[in-house]
């Protein structure tokens, strides 16, 4: 039953196979995984060029639950995943930390890590900032074509006007759409309990199953927002402005309650044999030049000081949009969601999974 | 098989578990032991009772496998009825286009299978001709779309399988022999008559495989649920899959995997049965 016995959870992990790791460690390779369309087209080949560090950059993350599964159990047992960073959201960061999963971030390597914005210093899931740094936040509010509402939207209960009903799409990550649906609800995603996920899943179920929600997704929601299947989505602010180049009538709303934030993490794996390498790369993106070079790109707004002075000089006019560069009166209003353990974030989880149908 | 071999040279009385030891090694690796794998895992519960995960997937997900199988069963129909009149056509009409109507069948394995279905997102989009036309016609459905609703996923699952339907069929029906027709017409059938007692009865192993081929599929299927459907036409793949990836609730999973395996292999026995097909095509 060989095969059985690692599919069994629980148990602590086991320390890293230093015998390979001890291996060849003259390879000069940089491994990456990050999510598709985060970076511009230069990043990597310029860091090649300054560094003299070749580096594999593969766009495999797509979903924060499904990448977990896939690296779970070698990193369980201490074996190898053949990468060097990996890029997460806050809540799986916090996780894989917890888990022991992560080695430190070699700071010596790393002096632009002063640049990282105080906001950003201090999280619940890596005070310090010993195991990770942002690679760049996310705002997750609503996408919309006004064409299509009629009206410009304000609220996150404008997600709920019987006028869209069949025309609502929500994400399958949880915190982003119940984080929506809670601050509509009056309900601060930074403190809630049980009882108020059970009252926001709840009200999500009942849109479901009347038909006013037409489906939960990925990233696919920016294609039927731009066909024009539907009216509303819940949506991540880089997507709209990355397909407002083709669709100028798209927008992205925070709403009047406020939306939400999040960060995608970089982590070096504790069987990384490279974290020298990794914390060069993170230096070199912690330059705000160069960081700039990416929000240019993809618009999400930058975790480093100074990349929004160093936008201005790329792009005035992205350097103002609020999606890339929010001003801090506008960060103020953003909420995170609360820090779930393991017990809550399965209970959450099962919630929200039956509200989305199963 | 060791009784055809009578007379000539002499058999090594090992060689058929020989021959079968590949075979039964590759399974006992690949299938036997994952299952028990999976097995344990099913009842390995930590905060209830060990049987918690199948209790779970009648009362939690009752809905999700009636529907699995009620759209499994539709598409298995409708591949039927379009399958069949293909097949015949292709086996006793086609002449020398029989080549080109097998080599269209068979033409979309060349194409990932979730490609295509990805295609049918395009093609069934509200904006595009198809909604347009049916629309234009008052044949729209009450939703006023067809994207994320229970048609486009029977439609897609019907379209993904037909081929293994098409196929059987098709094979059972080319080894027909041509003089049982005749026979049946030289007594006095008309053509009609003649289908209906001769040529659909020597057919009917083919249909059976090709429902076989395509219900069991059809009913684990969740690429078409997710891709076409909404979230009202999830199906139990959608779940097993969620269950396993997203909660992490293995045991929940498992468990759920043999309810599916377990009422798939019940349907295919009384199938079996009602049918009474001892020989397969």
């Amino acid at each position: 039953m060989a095969f059985g016995g690692g599919l069994l959870g629980g148990c602590r992990p086991e320390e890293p196979d230093h015998e390979s790791s001890a291996g060849s460690g003259n390879d000069n390779v940089l491994r990456i995984s990050n999510w598709p369309l985060y970076i511009d087209a230069a990043t990597v080949s310029d860091f090649e060029r300054a560094t003299g560090i070749s580096v594999q950059y593969t766009e495999d993350i797509n979903d924060n639950n499904e990448f977990f599964a896939k690296i779970d159990e070698p990193l369980k047992r201490g074996q190898s995943i053949d990468r060097d960073i990996i890029i997460l959201t806050d809540w799986m960061a916090g996780r894989l930390i917890q888990l022991g999963y992560v080695q430190p971030i070699d700071d010596a390597n790393f002096p632009n890590k002063k640049n990282l914005l105080d906001r950003l210093r201090q999280v619940g899931f890596d005070p310090g900032r010993r195991y990770s740094v942002p690679w760049l936040s996310v705002m997750t509010g609503l996408g919309y074509n006004p064409r299509k509402t009629g009206r410009e939207l304000t609220s996150a209960n404008d997600i709920f006007d019987p006028k869209f009903a069949g025309q609502v799409t929500m994400l399958t990550e949880m915190r982003d759409s119940l984080g929506v649906v809670m601050v509509g609800m009056g309900i601060d995603p930074e403190q809630c309990t049980i009882d108020d996920a059970r009252a926001a899943c709840a009200k999500i179920k009942r849109y479901r199953e009347s038909g006013h929600i037409r489906a939960f997704t990925g990233n696919d929601y920016t294609e039927d927002l731009a066909a024009g299947n539907i009216s509303v989505a819940v949506a991540w602010s880089g997507d709209i402005q990355g397909l407002s180049a083709d669709n100028p009538d798209l927008r992205w709303v925070a709403p009047s309650e406020g939306a939400m934030i999040f960060s995608d993490n970089m982590l070096i794996p504790r069987t990384s044999r490279h974290a020298d390498l990794a914390s060069k790369w993170m230096n070199y993106v912690y330059d705000p030049a160069h960081s700039a070079r990416i929000v240019a790109a993809v618009a999400y707004p930058s975790a480093v000081k100074g990349a929004g002075e160093e936008l201005a000089k790329l792009s005035p006019e992205l350097a103002r949009s609020p999606l890339a560069n929010p001003t801090p009166e506008q960060v103020a209003k953003l909420r995170g969601f609360k820090w779930l353990d393991e017990h809550e974030d399965r209970e959450f989880n099962r919630l929200f999974l039956d509200a989305m149908g199963g | 098989m060791a009784g055809t071999a009578a007379g000539g040279s002499r058999q090594n009385p090992y060689a058929p578990y020989l021959l079968v030891a590949p075979g039964v090694l590759w399974l006992t690796a690949f299938y036997l032991v994952p299952i028990l794998a999976l097995a344990r895992v099913s009842v390995n519960v930590t905060d209830a009772a060990w049987y918690d995960g199948y209790t779970r997937a009648f009362s939690s997900y009752g809905m999700h496998l009636v529907r699995s199988f009620g759209y499994a069963l539709m598409s298995t129909v409708i591949g039927v009825l379009l399958g069949y009149p293909l097949a015949y056509v292709m086996a006793f009409r086609a002449g020398r286009l029989k080549n080109l109507l097998l080599g269209l069948v068979i033409l979309p394995f060349f194409t990932t299978f979730l490609v295509r279905t990805f295609a049918w997102k395009t093609i069934l989009n509200d904006q595009g001709i198809v909604v347009h036309v049916l629309g234009s016609l008052h044949l729209l459905p009450g939703y006023g779309r067809l994207l994320n609703t229970p048609y486009a996923v029977i439609g897609g699952l019907t379209y993904n399988f037909l081929p293994f339907m098409i196929l059987p069929i098709y094979v059972s029906l080319e080894k027909i022999d041509r003089r049982l027709v005749e026979a049946a017409q030289d007594l006095y059938c008309n053509s009609l008559q003649a289908f209906r007692k001769v040529v659909l009865p020597l057919s009917l192993p083919g249909v059976f495989a090709g429902g076989l081929l395509t219900f069991i599929p059809a009913s684990g299927d969740f690429i078409n649920a997710e891709l076409l459907g909404g979230p009202n036409q999830r199906m139990i793949g959608s779940v097993i899959q969620g269950q396993f990836l997203q909660i992490r609730d293995y045991p929940m999973a498992a468990a759920l995997s043999f309810v599916l395996m377990t009422i798939i292999t019940l349907l295919v026995l009384a199938y079996t049965r009602a049918l009474g097909t001892e020989d397969l095509a």
